[in-house]
């Protein structure tokens, strides 16, 4: 649920975080194993989150419509 | 009978005139330009005019500094200057110390009033400044629809990341309904949901961008919620919608930048993520399995089947050690029997007596070796190889061993 409202840059913030914690000695092989897994699923969503559809330009007319430009 | 004076008396006689007159040393001049030439000398030639009438003007080279435009016919200015006599043409001119755009002086000073009074309220506040996303979906822009503006955006936006919505509110951004009509963009396009907005136009003169510099389009820029980037002319503007928006980009292109990110580069940020995370993931399994292996081997050698085979290393070693000691030993007895048996050999009697030598004993068994222990008529026994008999000395001699010579 929660991660449906992460923007990129949180999900960028959280991976940081992760990668920094995979690069600590002290992390058990379980945690290190579950954070990789939060990790991918988070690179996942963020590619799932780039709409990869090409926009036209939008021009907002009179009426408060959105017509092609 | 009346006093003839020259031209030159004439002349200075008026110029005179002209210098002690206090107006005239300093005055400020309002006109239009016409018949303008900047001369090779740095001098600067033109005429000011009205619907009245004309002077002629002259900016010397030194006085360049006074002016920070370039003057072009049919501009209306305002001169500062004195009024002096050219006592070789016999004409009077405005020598400018100082040129200014006329109207460009009062706008100047309404847009200082404005920019102090919405500063003094807040509004330029870094603290009330929205940061901008960096990764958006919509981008609203406020502009016109035609124009260089539009276009630099359009195209950036384009070349950055085509999946960005573009939505344009088409604004009129100058003359008398441009405030109103950027303001009911950026509300309009507020309403809408936006992620960011660009709010400019392209590059002209300061009252063209004159729309950027009213109250109400700050105070529509300072309450928008989405956050806004300024984009009024060229790098050298300032307006106040620059002060006020949340983030001034100098030309509209740079807002773009700004506003939409790059995708190529957000693709090659995520797969070298993934590539890290995978790394540092593959390096913690290596790490453990050395852990592993270490502890394995360490393992093994405290199990009691270790223990034991080590033992029996020992063991097999010890008892290789002891046979060869022993072999060593048996060795080097049996070679010194064979040494002894050898010399025994050379001093056996019966090896003796075969070879024709006898053995002779007295009669208590002694060996008989030196003639001085036999007396004539003793008895002796005389052993040969293979017996025994007794013999009677008849005579003895004692053997002188002569050396030869």
């Amino acid at each position: 649920m929660e991660e449906r409202e992460l923007t990129l840059e949180e999900a960028f913030a959280q991976l940081e975080e992760i990668t920094g914690r995979l690069e600590d000695e002290e992390i058990s092989l379980e945690d290190s194993f579950a954070q990789y897994q939060k990790g991918m699923q988070l690179l996942k969503y963020c590619n799932d989150s780039i709409d990869r559809v090409e926009k036209k330009v939008l021009v907002l007319n009179g009426e408060g419509k959105l017509d092609e430009f | 009978m009346k006093h003839v004076y020259t031209v030159g008396q004439v002349n200075s006689y008026i110029k005179n005139m002209f210098t002690q007159d206090f107006l005239l040393q300093s005055i400020l001049v309002r006109g239009e330009v016409s018949n303008c030439k900047y001369h090779s000398s740095g001098h600067i030639y033109f005429t000011l005019k009205d619907e009245k009438g004309a002077i002629a003007c002259v900016m010397f080279a030194g006085n360049r500094g006074g002016l920070k435009f370039h003057m072009r016919e049919g501009q209306q200015v305002v001169v500062s200057g004195t009024v002096d006599v050219y006592e070789r043409d016999g004409k009077y001119q405005l020598y400018a110390v100082k040129i200014a755009q006329d109207g460009a002086g009062r706008l100047y000073e309404r847009f200082e009033q404005l920019k102090a009074d919405l500063q003094e309220q807040g509004l330029f506040a870094p603290e009330y400044k929205r940061p901008i996303p960096r990764f958006i979906r919509r981008l609203g822009v406020v502009t016109a629809p035609t124009g260089a503006a539009v276009r630099d955006i359009m195209n950036i936006a384009a070349r950055r990341n085509p999946y960005v919505q573009i939505i344009l509110y088409p604004a009129i951004v100058q003359g008398e309904q441009a405030p109103a009509s950027i303001v009911n963009g950026i509300r309009a396009l507020e309403t809408l949901g936006v992620d960011v907005m660009i709010v400019g136009r392209g590059g002209g003169s300061i009252e063209d961008l004159w729309a950027f510099n009213e109250e109400i389009v700050a105070r529509a820029i300072f309450d928008c919620s989405v956050p806004v980037i300024s984009a009024v002319g060229h790098e050298t503007d300032t307006t106040i919608a620059d002060y006020v928006a949340d983030l001034r980009a100098p030309t509209p292109s740079a807002a773009a930048e700004l506003a939409v990110y790059d995708y190529s580069l957000l693709r090659a940020q995520l797969d070298e993520t993934a590539a890290g995370l995978t790394r540092r993931m593959k390096q913690k399994l290596t790490i453990h399995r050395m852990y592993l292996e270490n502890a394995r081997v360490r393992l093994q050698h405290k199990s009691p089947m270790g223990q034991i085979r080590e033992k029996r290393l020992w063991l097999a070693q010890l008892s290789d050690r002891i046979k060869r000691g022993m072999q060593d030993r048996t060795d080097g007895a049996r070679h010194r029997v064979a040494l002894y048996a050898e010399r025994l050999n050379g001093l056996s009697p019966l090896q003796k007596l075969s070879q024709g030598f006898s053995h002779i004993a007295d009669k208590e068994g002694r060996t008989v070796t030196d003639i001085d222990s036999v007396q004539v008529g003793d008895l002796l026994t005389i052993h040969v190889k293979n017996g025994r008999m007794t013999a009677q000395v008849k005579e003895k001699e004692f053997w002188q061993w002569k050396k030869e010579s």
